[in-house]
């Protein structure tokens, strides 16, 4: 069976002196399709980075079962087409960058006759070609570390990537070239696993995401790039003109000729919702077209924000396991 | 093995500055007792567990405390094909020393007309070979159960320790203490008395098993210290 299948996996630590059990994973099932892209959020603490550690085989769940197109995840074969990018990043600081990779791309048993061509490629995929590959990754700052892991997760294609926090502590042109990279593997039918709170990053990038809370999958919610998701506009005139001059039924109307529909009315604020971003491109032409004097247009926060956001803050469930 | 493991070993040692001065000290001091003394032979080279420290110190904790770990096995490498590596790594790179310590000094004696024999090269070889990869199998233990240099900790800790018993032992003329304080002495730096071994009749078993049974040992309890650890930061 391929792709990635995760049967009611739980994950207890034992933490302190005392040994209290702390629950990281209770019972998660889930199904990941070969070529999706499978994004990950939740508050600190739910236990996302110990699903991965769980996918990847380097934690042992307690219960449950979890198999690799068929496999045990820390099976050599699976590990052989596996990419991985941790959150808290440490790497060998006395090597080149240049080196590190070259030292990955063995570990992978890739062609070391074609070694130093790929290494240079991986480099100059994530902007570290030239001088900086070949400067100590003691002397690296945080964004060209990150850079660097991603680099080493991409190495010989996998099959699988695991991505934790990949844009951490990266500047906005990096953040840009990750999102670009992230998504030309999920156009290639690379399976990437992505925990991220850069929940932007996870709406552009995945095809669904699963929304983790307290060791539990809450909720797991489409977001592939296609879909089409109504998104709330809310829309400020001048002039105090919605509720004034505009009415309800005047704006319910002009929402109806631009393909939108009118969600409420606080002036002077009205709230739209819109299929797409065209559909709101739709909209304001409309609305402006017909004279509204159009000051403001924000669109609310994403479905996933609003998940985020509906949840209290620290999760994890301390009890007896 | 993994050769990619070993050759980033012996680079990672080599990087430490420290850690390259204080092997040029291990190896170079006795060159020149053998340069200058008179009556100097290859005995003046003593043992190799001063390499074997200096090579060996942090060999897997240091990865441990480092976190590399995490990405090293996320690689299909497995968890006794690190271990074994480490262990070789050490080994060799200690034996490789001794050898070249070896042949310096044998150009120094000869330069002083007093070439040794080839039995005394060849077991004096032999001799730092067997102690370069019992020593180090040995520390992969200590390694194995500590991050950072601890396994260093340890290995001081366990030898005063043994000096202590051995030494009450003495004092109080309990031979079983005294005797028990040197077998422990003696584990921590396993080897085989090459001369003994050759010219007894008949040859003594006990030593070879001894010595085998220890390194094997010591190396599989590593394996199952690092095959029972858990690699993410969100088990630690």
């Amino acid at each position: 069976m391929s792709g990635i299948q995760v049967e009611g996996l739980s994950k207890t630590y034992r933490r302190g002196l005392t040994g209290e059990r702390v629950r990281a994973l209770v019972d998660v099932s889930l199904t990941i399709a070969p070529g999706e892209a499978f994004g990950i959020i939740g508050p600190n603490g739910a236990g996302k980075t110990t699903f991965l550690g769980c996918l990847l085989g380097l934690l042992r769940p307690d219960a449950g079962r979890i198999t690799i197109d068929g496999h045990a995840p820390d099976d050599l074969a699976i590990r052989a087409v596996t990419g991985y990018l941790p959150e808290r990043l440490v790497l060998d600081r006395w090597m080149t960058g240049h080196d590190f990779l070259a030292y990955h791309h063995a570990l992978a048993r890739l062609s070391a006759a074609r070694r130093r061509d790929e290494v240079a490629d991986a480099l100059d995929r994530v902007g570290l070609g030239g001088e900086a590959g070949q400067r100590a990754i003691r002397r690296y700052s945080r964004g060209m570390l990150q850079r660097l892991g991603l680099a080493q997760a991409m190495l010989g294609r996998p099959r699988y990537l695991f991505l934790d926090e990949p844009a951490s502590g990266v500047d906005p042109a990096g953040v840009v070239l990750f999102r670009r990279l992230l998504s030309e593997l999920a156009r290639k039918d690379v399976t990437v696993i992505l925990n991220s709170h850069q929940l932007d990053q996870v709406e552009r990038v995945c095809d669904r995401v699963a929304f983790v809370k307290a060791g539990r999958v809450e909720a797991i919610e489409t977001v592939a790039a296609g879909a089409t998701h109504a998104r709330v506009l809310r829309v400020r005139a001048a002039d105090q003109a919605i509720g004034a001059r505009v009415t309800r039924e005047q704006l319910a109307a002009l929402a109806v000729s631009a393909g939108a529909e009118l969600a409420g009315l606080d002036p002077p604020e009205a709230r739209f919702t819109v299929a797409d971003d065209a559909g709101a491109a739709r909209l304001l032409q409309t609305l402006i077209g017909a004279g509204v004097p159009v000051a403001e247009a924000t669109p609310e926060e994403s479905r996933l924000e609003r998940l985020f956001l509906d949840a209290p803050g620290d999760a994890r469930t301390k009890g007896s396991a | 093995m993994n050769p990619t493991l070993v050759t980033t070993l012996w680079r990672q040692r080599l990087t430490s500055p420290v850690r390259v001065a204080i092997l040029a000290a291990l190896t170079g001091m006795p060159l020149l007792g053998v340069a200058f003394m008179p009556a100097a032979g290859l005995g003046l080279l003593g043992g190799a567990q001063g390499l074997i420290l200096t090579l060996g110190a942090g060999m897997i904790g240091q990865d441990l405390s480092s976190g590399v770990l995490q990405l090293l096995f996320a690689r299909p490498v497995r968890r006794p094909e690190y271990v074994v590596s480490r262990w070789l790594g050490v080994g060799l790179a200690a034996t490789a020393v001794s050898l070249l310590q070896l042949g310096i000094a044998c150009a120094l004696l000869a330069g002083r007309g007093a070439v040794p024999t080839a039995q005394e090269i060849v077991m004096f070889g032999g001799g730092r070979l067997l102690e370069s990869f019992g020593g180090a199998a040995v520390l992969a233990l200590f390694s194995s159960l500590i991050g950072g240099f601890g396994d260093l900790g340890i290995y001081l800790l366990v030898n005063l320790g043994a000096g202590i018993v051995q030494m009450a032992g003495q004092v109080k003329q309990w031979l079983w203490l005294s005797r028990a304080g040197a077998e422990i002495n003696a584990a921590l730096t396993p080897t085989i008395d090459l001369m003994r071994l050759v010219t007894a009749t008949p040859m003594p078993w006990f030593p070879i098993v001894s010595y085998a049974s220890t390194v094997v040992l010591c190396l599989a309890l590593a394996i199952v210290v690092i095959n029972r650890k858990e690699f993410s930061y969100a088990s630690g």
